[in-house]
Formats: C-alpha cells, structure tokens, sequence
C-alpha cells in the first residue's frame, strides 16, 4: 500500500486524470491528442489516480500542483493498456502516476513523434472531457 | 430586331452569369480568407498562452516561433475547400492541427521547426500515422488526401492509399 492508501498496481478500471493546462487542449467536442502526448524529459505522461470522488477533490489535488488549469481528461487504466501503454504508480506526490512505454526512437523523431500521436489519439477518443 | 433583341438577351445572360460567378467567387474568398484569418489568429493565441517553458505546470518546452511560421506557412496552402483545424500545443514546442469530426475520426498533424511532418489519424477502427515533407508551398498529396478522408464523408482516399 501507498502512502496515499492506494494500492500499488494501478488497477485497470482505475480513472486517472490528466489536467489541461492550456484551453487549446480540448474541444467543446473532446479532449485534444496532443494532450496526452508525453514530456519529452520524462517520457511519459503525468496523470492522478481518481477515484471516482466529486470533482471538487480532483480540482483540489490540481490546485495543490498545478499554477492553472481548466479541466481534466479521464481515462480509464484498462483504455490505456489496450494500446500497449503502461500505466503505474509513481509518486510522490500522493496519487500520482505516469503512462509510460511511449515509442521512442532516437534517430529518427518525426517518425516517433507519428507513432507517439496515434496512441495519444486513441487516448483522446476515450477520455472524458471534465471542465472546471 | 427580334433576333437582335435575342441576342443581346443571350449576352445579358451570359453576363449575368458571369456577375453571379464572380459575386460567389468573391463570397467564397471572402469566406474562405475570413476563416483563415481566424484561424491565424487561433494559432497566434495559442502562441502567446504557451510561450513560457513550462506552460502544462511541468517541463514543456515553450511553443516554437518556427513551429508557428510553419504552421501558419501550412494553413495558407491548404486547398480552398479544406476546412480550417483546430489547434494544441504539444510539449516539444510543437503546433499540433486537429481535424475532429468525432471521437473516432479525426487527423491530426503536427508541425515543428522541422519541414517533416508526423501526422496520425483515426477513422473508426482504422487507424495509422505517418512522416511527409512539406515544402512550404503545397500540401503533401498523401497528407492532404488523408485530411479530406475525414473531414469529407465517403471520401475513401486515405483507406485506399
């Protein structure tokens, strides 16, 4: 067990939330691709564990961590996985997690940065769109 | 003088023809310019909301002035006809231009400093990425049939590629 109380294995019906930190991110439709694409330093892509709690515990954890934000995409663990992504535990700080295993290939970026969008618009077609 | 009056009927025709052509052509650029101005004007906001490093509340870095010449170089020589995109800054500094009809199909291309560039796309269950070089001038042919694949209904270029 974590030091939030949750377990240590992200469980594939487990939502998890990616703030929007820029308004351009999403649509009045859905969630942009490219706000699942991962940081380039880290390699993966941040998210919080969400439990299912009223909206007002997940602004909450962002305004803890996040100078501004306009909403969250929430995904579930198990939607993730189905492209081949991974998704664990890695905090502190409490309840957050990284989607990792993004293609990464070094001598050639156009063709990663390609391969990295097809699975960051898979994400995006199963997110939900939670605006503040 | 019938048949003159007849004729000059036919000419008065083929020039109100002609008028109405160019009022509709004029209403199409103006249409056409209109979007793209707006368009310019998303992408210059979207340059300006992300212009610090680590504008997501982590490590990304700042939107990429070339990123946005490049882009704004693309939008001009989409076709008339293709609708504009919507746009999103991505964490490498790059303008990422979304095509979204629905949660399952849209295309989406992103645009650095580079002349390379990634694109993906989904169209229900079909799926696929892709690199192309773009010379500043011209949409890449593949590109530009994938894009109206999903933004023309019925349109099979892209699956038939």
């Amino acid at each position: 067990m974590l030091a939030s109380g949750l377990p240590e294995i992200v469980g594939d019906d487990e939502d998890l939330a990616r703030f929007l930190t820029s308004s351009n991110q999403f649509s009045s439709l859905m969630v942009k691709p490219a706000a699942f694409l991962p940081s380039v330093r880290d390699r993966e892509t941040s998210v919080f564990r969400h439990g299912g709690e009223p909206p007002e515990a997940l602004w909450a954890i962002g305004e803890a961590h996040l100078p501004r934000f306009h909403g969250a995409a929430i995904i579930k663990a198990h939607d993730c996985r189905a492209t081949l992504l991974d998704v664990v535990t890695d905090e502190p700080p409490q309840r957050h997690g990284a989607i990792m295993g993004w293609p990464w290939l070094d001598n050639d970026p156009m063709e990663q940065k390609a391969q990295q969008k097809e699975l960051a618009a898979q994400l995006a077609s199963k997110a939900a769109l939670l605006r503040r | 003088m019938a048949g003159g009056g007849s004729a000059t009927s036919s000419e008065a025709r083929a020039v109100h023809r002609a008028a109405s052509e160019v009022v509709k052509s004029a209403e199409r650029s103006q249409a056409l310019f209109g979007e793209k101005a707006d368009a310019l004007s998303q992408l210059a906001a979207l340059a300006t909301e992300c212009a610090e490093q680590g504008w997501d509340g982590e490590n990304a870095t700042a939107i990429d002035s070339n990123a946005v010449l490049m882009a704004e170089r693309f939008l001009r020589a989409l076709p008339d006809g293709i609708p504009m995109p919507e746009f999103a800054p991505e964490p490498d500094g790059s303008v990422s231009l979304d095509w979204i009809q629905s949660r399952s199909r849209l295309f989406s291309l992103s645009v650095s400093h580079s002349n390379r560039l990634a694109y993906a796309w989904l169209d229900g269950t079909d799926k696929g990425h892709g690199v192309a070089r773009f010379d500043g001038q011209s949409v890449p042919p593949l590109m530009l049939e994938g894009i109206k694949s999903i933004v023309r209904p019925g349109y099979a270029g892209l699956r038939a590629a």
